[in-house]
Order: structure tokens, then C-alpha cells, then sequence
């Protein structure tokens, strides 16, 4: 059945195109498949990376289209967190014949499809997976989209270059990449300007109990001038009361990963904390307008910077399909998308050219102060400065 | 042959037919489909052989594994090691040696390699696991779930640590993936009905009955430990080489859950079980996962709901326990055939050699509290001794210290001769001191034959399956239960239950024999017809029988001779005429009432 059906759709595409392009220009349709993890462990990424989706299609659509022609298409399927069920989807909805993919947010199950959309010259888009590897792992038909690893830790390290701190500590936990890697990135760019990362403690994470890792940073000598942790909740608010309630005003630099309200309720304690991010909602700026948008759009204000990453996806297949004049060619999508610079997002601006599928992007920097998430600088850091994930 | 010892012509039959259930429409599907439908069945058949791999170990003996993971993340991490391209492991594993740097293997070598070496890490963290009871061991394996994991990621530089690992060949097509899960349902079946298979079962049943036929517990769990490791080892394998990439947190408490989900719904006890709880919660998942996306319901039209396939499996699983606890097989197997019962063997029982257990100055004691008190006594090969004292007088515990289940704090147990104290209960059993219970301890789960043959084989381990069926069914008729051969122990009436316990106690060919209060519970012709077997058992066999029974109409009847134990002493010896007119007896049995007076001054308290 399914052999016949896909017959069928073949001979209908066929057709289609034999009818020559004015006549088929106003039936266009861009496919895109959505292989989200609705349910299970991602599913917190992935819901809001949803609604992003379709904010931004329901704008384009409303408009008449890309180009006022292409209509967008989604279509998502549930994989449950589950890299097998990932595959099975992935086939699914290539089967469907859709255009570009775009994949779960965690590495394993956005390789699995990456490599499935590839087999069938499909571009794949992880929307909201931060691991810089993962476009290389999964082969030339997959990118990332989010603020990668080690661009937050080259922000982060040119940061502290620039308040003078010359010696750095780092918390890492090897539990995940991004705890482990992201501080690594942090040391590397920080050692080649010219700091030094003597010393680095590692945590288990949900260990809770600090204590052992604040004697050792008491006893430092010298004391560093900085400590850096891609460590989130709970890891992060434990980390820091202990910290903070043995004496230690060490400034300390986090990452992605604790912007969230919970960090924010730690009123003093975080006080002075600086992070980065996607993006920070400045007045009159791109992601205060986006975050605008989706409130009227669905009544409720975004809780997390997911739909906004999620609308530069589809912001990043737009302007391809339009370089491509609306060729909706695997191939020529994938080349357009590699060749993409400075595309206007939610979040600021995004550029695949020349750099291997990791797009450079704007990072933000954030301060906590009093309570308040406040704005230091949006940074794009130089390419050259990013170290080989 | 000693081969045929092993393997049950049922079994191989009802192997047969659950391959042919799952090969036939997996063969379908993979020459009438591409896509999609194709992966899914291929993602069944590795997760078929991981449940069937849990099923061996937890379903025969017992014990909810939750350690089952760690071994397919073994196998996955040692698989994708040797069959990654030389060029990619050099940046994946750069501290791996030289030597397995450079090299690179294809599936069937990887396979056999990766599962040798999860049998050895099996074997040895088994040493310890299969030594622990019920939950502890449960415990213990969550504990080497963890564990392993911990390891996996701490070890980078020769694994990836937390981090993807990438580049594993695609080497599970759907036909290899049928093939190797085909292998793991034979395996799983046959090994069910084996030997090893059978006396674990039958641990797993009842554990100190197991031990008193002389099954040596531990390691027959051991045995099931090691081969089902394996076969994970091999389904985790399977699973490396389907998705191509993987990270340790892969097989993890998601995957562990998934796993035993799908056991639970089936049946854990059985591999059928096994076989159709994969089947239908995968089945359950496809259909779900289809409503999932929105359908229309005549004029209603349901919209795209998400998780509904996770709220339906998770009904299924609540609908399963709270219905059928047991899964919906529970313990039953598909066989193709109803079987015919075994022709009892004509073998001549012969009788017991003379032999003599010598009790000597034999002692224990409970802290301060003292239950047998220097008891001595001896009983011959073909003598019936009745034992005998009020409640609490320390006849179970006397008769624990003999038996193995209790180990004397002095004094000595003499099997002609020889000191036997202190040593495990199925040592003593295979020496030849079988027992019964106070309360029937029969192998519920399994059938009468089986409960016998579980016996027999460990006294003949050369015998073939039919010799042993032969043989056990020759008992069952001894103890005119032959007819019963094929009920689940478990569904016998009481007085049955006593006669197919005495049956399996015999099974060992035992030269003395322990009943600990026989007749108990038991109307007149019941207790009557006891009488008549036991009689047997010493004319016909020879053997020597120790009975304790409150019974004291049916002890003066039976036993030619008699001691009597009260607060752990021996009081009194005698004939039954002797007995009855002993007035420290007399005294011990109605003392509260009528010796008050005359009763010797009461130096420690007893317990039994």
C-alpha cells in the first residue's frame, strides 16, 4: 500500500512539474516536518520550540507566502524523547515528502534524524540543540540553529578579559556535554588571550551539597578572580548559596542554562551574576517585537527564549527558499541555507557562510541586578575566535 | 546423551511455534514494505530480545532486574568499539590501545566477542547479586545500573563519556535484527524447560524447598545471570548498530522502564508472555501514536493530542496489574500440542542401604534462650521414630539443626559416621536427609511432574528428560497422584499437596527422611491414608523416618518407638505404652494443670 501510494505521489509531483512553472507557482507549498519530542524529558525545549514554529509560518502564510507565493506547510509528529522512535518518525515524515526537517532537541535523537533526512537529500534544522558537534556528526544536510557551546564560552571568555580578571576558575560536571564542554570552550579562548584557568572542580550533578568544592576555591591561593559553571538547576542556586554564605564575592559568569526565573528568585545571592543567552528583549529591538507577537498570538507571554530560536528556523528556510527563487530542490535548499549571512532574526542576526553548519549568531550578555534580568551587550564574537567544537 | 538432559522436546515445539508468530509477519512486512513500517519492526525485534533477555533472569527466578540496561550499554559501547572505522575511534577513543585502534570487526565477530566479554563482567558481579533474596537483589541491580553508567561516563577517552557516540556501522537491518531475535526466543524457551532452567524455577518458587531436594540456589541463578546478560549484551548491540548513534543515557532508567513495561503486560513468568507483551504494547504504541495526530470519530473530529500514547500504555499497564497480575500469560506457555503423559518407569526402587543418623549432644541457642538443649539420639535405616513434646518444645528447630536450615551452636549430627552439622540444607539433601515441611513448601508454579522431576535430576544428573518423567510419574503413581501429572501444584487439595511433597522428598532417594508434622491439617481418611504411605516407605523402601506430629493417635500408631522433647530436652524414650505411662510426659503435656506441684524447678525459658 504505502509502495503504491508513494507511486502516486510521484506521478502526481511529476505531473505537476511537467505543467512548467507559472502553473505550478501558485500550488507551492514548502513541506516542513517537525520531529519534536512533545512528550518525555525534552519536552520542555521542544512544546515551546513548537508554538515558535508555527507563530512564524502563521505570519508568512498570512502574508501570502514566501515571496508571496510559497505557502508553509508543518507537519509534526511525536517522538516521545526516544532516539528509535526518532527514526521511525523521521522516515515517516520524509515519506510524507516534505522539504526541510527540522529535529529534536537533544543531540542522539536529532543525529538519528539529521542522517535519515539526509538519505533522502533533505536539509535538516536542530533547532534548539547547543551541542557544536552535532552538524558534524550527522552530515552535511544538518545544522544547527541555537547559540552554540562554544560561542557562549567565547563571549563568556572575551567578558572576562575585559573586566580585567586574569585568573579564572571553572565548575564542570561530566554528567552532560554542555556542563562539561562549555566551560572548556571558556578556558580555551580565556588561556589563548592570555588568562589563566588554573585550577578546575568538577560536580556531580543533583549532588546538591557544595562544600567540599567551596573549601577547595577558599583555599585557592591565589584566589581566582572569576568562576565560570555552565551548571543549571538545581546545581546552580545550590552552588551559589553555598558559595556566597561562606564568604566568597568571587564574581561568577553562567551560562544559558540559568535563565530562568528561578535563578532571578535568588534575589542577593545572585546578585552581580552575568550570563549569556539567545538574546535579550531590548526595547524596540527584534526579540521585544517577537515576544510581542507571540503574546497576541497565543495570549501568554513566552516563558523561555525556545519559540523565539525556533522562529529563527523558519526565518533561516525562508530567506533560503527565497535565494533559491523558489526551487524547493533538497540540494539547492541545503547549498542556500550554507550560504545564508546576517539573516534577520527574532534574536538578532544569523550567519551559516563559512561556518560549517554552527551558525555565528548573536549572544547576549545579561547581568542580574537586583532581581532583574538588565542588559550588558549583544555580542557576535569573531569567528576566528570560536574554537573547533 | 547428556544433551537430551538439557533440552525438552516440548519446548523446541513451543519455540517453533512463537518464531513462526513473530517471523512470519515480520517477514511480511519486510518484503511488502519500505520505510517507516520497516524501521518500527526492526526497533520491535531489538526490543523483543532485550525483554526476552530480562525474562530469562527475572522470569525464572524471580528477582525484578533493573540492572539489565547496564549490560546492553556494555554491549552497545564494546560492539561499536570494535566496529567503528579505525580513522573515526582514533578521535572517538583516543586511549584505547593501539591494537584495538586499528582493528575493525564485522557484526557476527563483534557479536560474539561483545558477548563473551558482558558473560565475564556477568559472571562476577553475579558472584555477588545471585547471593541476595527478593528485593535486595532487586536493590543490588538498580544499584549496577548506576553504577555502570557512572563508569561508562567517567571513562572517556576509552568510551565518549556523556557525549554522543557517533559513526556505529548500520549493520541491524530488519533481517539480522529477526535472526538474532528468532536465536533469543529459542534460547530463552529451551533454556525454560532445561535443567538449569527447571531447578531455578522451582528456587524461584519456593526457595527452602528448592534446598531441600539439594538445589544449590545461588548458582543456578548464577547460571541464568550470566546467559541472559548475554543475550542483553547482544540486544544492546543490536541497538548500537540500529539507531548508529547512542549516549550511555540511551540505557538508562527510560529504556529500563520500556523494557520492563512490556514484560509486565505479557507475563513475566513465561517467555510467551514475553513474546506477546512486546507484541502487543508495540502494537498498542503504533495504534495510539496513529489517533495521536487526530482522526475523525463519524461527525466528531478529534483533534492532534499529544502523549496520548503515553497515557494509553500507561493505562494498559495499571489495567494489567489491577486484572492480571501475573501479566496476561502469566505462567503459561504456548505449546502446540497437548502432551501425552509420560509411561512411568519400571525401574525397581531399591532399597535405602543401612544406615544410621546419630544425634549427639546437639545444641541451640538463641542469645540467652536455649531451644534444643544437649539432645541425643539415633534412628536406623528402616525405623520409625516418632518425635513428639508440646508446643514450643523445640521440635522444628531439632529438626532445622538436622536438616541444614539451622546451624547447631554445639553437639553433633552423624550421618554413618560422618559429621554432617553446620553444612547448607542441599548438601545434607544430597547426602541423603530429605525433608518435608510444617507447612506444605511445593513448587506452586510448577506442574506435579515437573515439582518430581525438579528433584530427580538433581540425584541423576545424566538421566535424559525422559528417563527423569519416567521415573517422576512412577512416584506420582506411588503416591496415587498420577493422574495430577500435569496440574500446577498450587491447584492440588491439601492431602495431595502432603502426598506429592512426600513423592519429591523421595525423588532424591533419600535414606532418611524429616517430616515435620505430616498429618497436620488433615480429615481422618486423609491422615488415614498417610498412615498407609508412610508404612510403605519404611516396609517397601527401607527408608528411616523422624515424623513430629501433634498427633499423638497417629504417632502411638505408627511409631514403634518414641522421644519426647520438652523446653529443648530430651524427657523421655520409649515404646508407645512406655510413653503413655511416663509421668514426666504426662507432666510435659498436662503439667499447667495437673503437676504443677511436682515439676522440676525451672531454670531457663524455652522457645521453639
Amino acid at each position: 500500500m504505502i509502495r503504491f501510494r508513494t507511486v502516486s505521489i510521484l506521478a502526481t509531483a511529476a505531473a505537476v512539474a511537467s505543467m512548467g512553472p507559472t502553473a505550478a507557482s501558485a500550488q507551492d507549498v514548502l513541506k516542513i516536518g517537525f520531529a519534536g519530542a512533545l512528550t518525555g524529558y525534552l519536552a520542555p525545549y521542544d512544546q515551546p520550540t513548537q508554538q515558535g514554529l508555527e507563530l512564524a509560518i502563521d505570519e508568512i502564510n498570512k502574508a501570502g507566502g514566501i515571496d508571496g507565493k510559497i505557502k508553509i506547510e508543518l507537519t509534526t509528529r511525536d517522538v516521545r524523547s526516544e532516539t528509535a522512535q526518532s527514526a521511525v518518525v523521521a522516515q515517516e515524515l520524509v515519506d510524507m515528502g516534505i522539504n526541510v526537517m527540522i529535529a529534536p532537541c537533544d543531540v542522539d535523537p536529532a543525529v538519528a534524524v539529521g542522517q535519515i533526512a539526509q538519505a533522502a537529500n533533505i536539509p535538516t534544522i536542530a533547532p534548539c540543540a547547543s551541542t557544536p558537534t552535532l552538524p558534524g556528526i550527522a552530515g552535511p544536510f544538518t545544522f544547527a540553529n541555537y547559540t552554540a557551546d562554544n560561542l557562549q564560552g567565547t563571549v563568556l571568555a572575551d567578558f572576562a578579559l575585559e573586566q580585567g580578571y586574569k585568573n579564572a576558575l571553572i565548575l564542570i560536571s561530566r554528567d552532560t556535554p554542555y556542563t562539561e564542554k562549555l566551560p572548556l570552550y571558556f578556558k580555551q579562548v580565556f588561556e589563548a588571550k592570555g588568562g589563566q584557568v588554573p585550577a578546575t572542580l568538577e560536580f556531580k550533578m543533583g549532588q546538591q551539597d557544595f562544600s567540599a568544592e567551596v573549601t577547595r576555591i577558599k583555599e585557592l591561593n591565589p584566589a581566582p578572580d572569576v568562576i565560570m559553571t555552565a551548571a543549571y538547576e538545581p546545581d546552580f542556586p545550590a552552588f551559589i548559596k553555598q558559595l556566597r554564605s561562606s564568604g566568597i564575592n568571587t564574581p561568577v559568569l553562567g551560562s544559558d542554562g540559568i535563565d530562568s526565573p528561578t535563578t532571578l528568585a535568588l534575589g542577593e545571592i545572585a546578585e552581580g551574576v552575568v550570563f549569556t543567552n539567545a538574546g535579550f528583549p531590548s526595547e524596540g529591538g527584534p526579540l521585544a517585537k517577537f515576544n510581542a507577537a507571540f503574546t497576541a498570538h497565543f495570549g501568554e507571554e513566552p516563558t523561555s527564549v525556545y519559540p523565539a530560536t525556533a522562529y529563527d528556523v523558519i526565518k533561516s528556510i525562508e530567506a533560503a527558499v527565497k535565494a533559491t527563487g523558489g526551487n524547493l530542490d533538497g540540494q539547492a535548499l541545503r547549498d542556500a541555507i550554507d550560504n545564508l549571512e546576517n539573516v534577520p532574526v527574532a534574536t538578532g542576526t544569523l550567519t551559516y557562510k563559512g561556518r560549517e553548519r554552527v551558525p555565528l549568531r548573536v549572544v547576549a550578555l545579561n547581568r542580574i541586578v537586583a532581581g532583574e534580568k538588565t542588559h550588558v551587550a549583544d555580542v557576535t564574537p569573531k569567528a576566528a575566535d570560536v574554537p573547533a567544537p | 546423551m547428556a544433551v537430551s538432559t538439557y533440552l525438552a522436546p516440548d519446548a523446541a515445539k513451543s519455540a517453533g511455534l512463537l518464531c513462526a508468530i513473530v517471523a512470519v509477519p515480520a517477514l511480511a512486512i519486510g518484503i511488502a514494505f519500505t520505510g517507516p513500517l520497516v524501521t518500527t519492526t526492526t526497533n520491535f525485534l531489538v526490543m523483543l530480545t532485550a525483554v526476552l533477555a530480562l525474562g530469562m533472569f527475572s522470569g525464572n527466578s524471580g528477582i525484578l532486574s533493573f540492572g539489565h540496561c547496564a549490560f546492553m550499554a556494555l554491549g552497545a559501547q564494546i560492539s561499536a568499539t570494535l566496529t567503528i572505522s579505525p580513522a573515526l575511534k582514533k578521535s572517538a577513543f583516543p586511549l584505547l590501545p593501539e591494537m584495538i585502534l586499528q582493528s575493525q570487526f564485522g557484526l557476527p565477530a563483534a557479536l560474539l566477542v561483545t558477548m563473551l566479554l558482558v558473560g565475564v563482567i556477568a559472571y562476577v558481579i553475579g558472584k555477588v547479586i545471585c547471593r541476595l533474596e527478593g528485593s535486595s537483589a532487586s536493590i543490588a541491580t538498580l544499584g549496577l545500573l548506576i553504577i555502570v553508567e557512572s563508569l561508562i561516563v567517567a571513562a572517556q577517552g576509552y568510551t565518549r563519556g556523556n557525549q554522543a557516540v557517533y559513526g556505529v556501522p548500520k549493520l541491524t537491518s530488519l533481517p539480522v535484527a529477526l535472526v538474532l531475535a528468532l536465536l533469543a526466543i529459542v534460547v530463552a524457551r529451551l533454556f525454560r524447560d532445561s535443567r538449569p532452567g527447571l531447578l531455578l524455577r522451582a528456587s524461584r518458587d519456593n526457595a527452602p524447598a528448592a534446598a531441600s531436594i539439594g538445589i544449590d540456589v545461588a548458582t543456578q541463578r548464577l547460571h541464568a545471570w550470566v546467559l541472559s546478560a548475554m543475550v542483553a549484551a547482544m540486544s544492546g548491540a543490536m541497538m548500537a548498530h540500529f539507531l548508529t548513534v547512542f549516549s550511555p543515557k540511551q540505557f538508562y532508567f527510560d529504556l529500563t522502564f520500556a523494557i520492563i513495561a512490556m514484560l509486565v503486560v505479557g507475563g513475566m513468568m513465561s517467555v510467551s508472555g514475553a513474546v506477546l507483551g512486546a507484541l502487543v504494547v508495540t502494537l498498542m504504541v503504533e495504534v495510539l501514536r496513529r489517533l495521536e495526530n487526530g482522526f475523525a470519530l463519524g461527525p466528531v473530529s478529534v483533534p492532534q493530542i499529544f502523549g496520548l500514547t503515553q497515557i494509553g500504555l500507561s493505562v494498559a499497564i495499571l489495567l494489567t496489574l489491577y486484572k492480571r497480575r501475573e501479566g496476561l500469560l502469566a505462567f503459561a506457555e504456548l505449546n502446540p500440542l497437548k502432551r501425552a503423559k509420560p509411561a512411568p518407569s519400571d525401574r525397581m526402587p531399591e532399597r535405602a542401604p543401612p544406615a544410621r543418623l546419630e544425634i549427639a549432644d546437639l545444641r541451640k541457642a538463641y542469645g540467652g534462650v536455649v531451644a534444643v538443649d544437649r539432645v541425643s539420639f539415633a534412628l536406623r535405616a528402616g525405623e520409625i521414630l516418632g518425635l513428639i513434646g508440646p508446643n514450643g518444645s523445640g521440635k522444628t528447630t531439632l529438626l532445622g539443626c538436622i536438616a541444614g536450615t539451622h546451624t547447631p551452636n554445639g553437639g553433633s549430627v552423624l550421618l554413618d559416621g560422618k559429621p554432617i552439622e553446620g553444612q547448607s540444607p542441599d548438601r545434607i539433601a544430597r547426602l541423603g536427609v530429605g525433608r518435608t515441611f510444617q507447612t506444605v513448601r511445593l513448587f506452586a508454579n510448577l506442574t506435579c511432574l515437573e515439582n518430581v522431576v525438579a528433584a530427580l535430576t538433581e540425584r541423576h544428573p545424566h538421566w535424559s528428560r525422559q528417563q527423569l518423567e519416567a521415573e517422576a510419574q512412577r512416584l506420582l503413581d506411588e503416591l496415587n497422584i498420577g493422574d495430577l501429572w500435569s496440574q500446577s501444584a498450587g491447584t492440588l487439595a491439601y492431602g495431595q499437596q502432603r502426598r506429592l511433597e512426600i513423592a519429591r522428598a523421595l525423588a532424591i532417594d533419600p535414606k532418611f527422611m524429616l517430616l515435620d508434622e505430616p498429618a497436620a491439617g488433615m480429615n481422618d481418611a486423609e491422615s488415614e491414608d498417610l498412615l498407609q504411605i508412610l508404612g510403605w516407605l519404611v516396609d517397601q523402601r527401607g527408608l528411616g523416618l523422624l515424623i513430629v506430629d501433634h498427633d499423638l493417635k497417629l504417632i502411638m500408631r505408627l511409631c514403634p518407638r518414641i522421644i519426647v522433647l520438652n523446653k529443648g530436652q530430651l524427657i523421655a524414650e520409649g515404646s508407645p505404652t512406655e510413653i503413655q505411662g511416663d509421668a514426666s510426659v504426662q507432666q510435659a503435656y498436662l503439667g499447667r494443670r495437673h503437676g504443677v506441684e511436682q515439676a522440676p524447678p525451672q531454670t531457663i525459658t524455652m522457645r521453639a
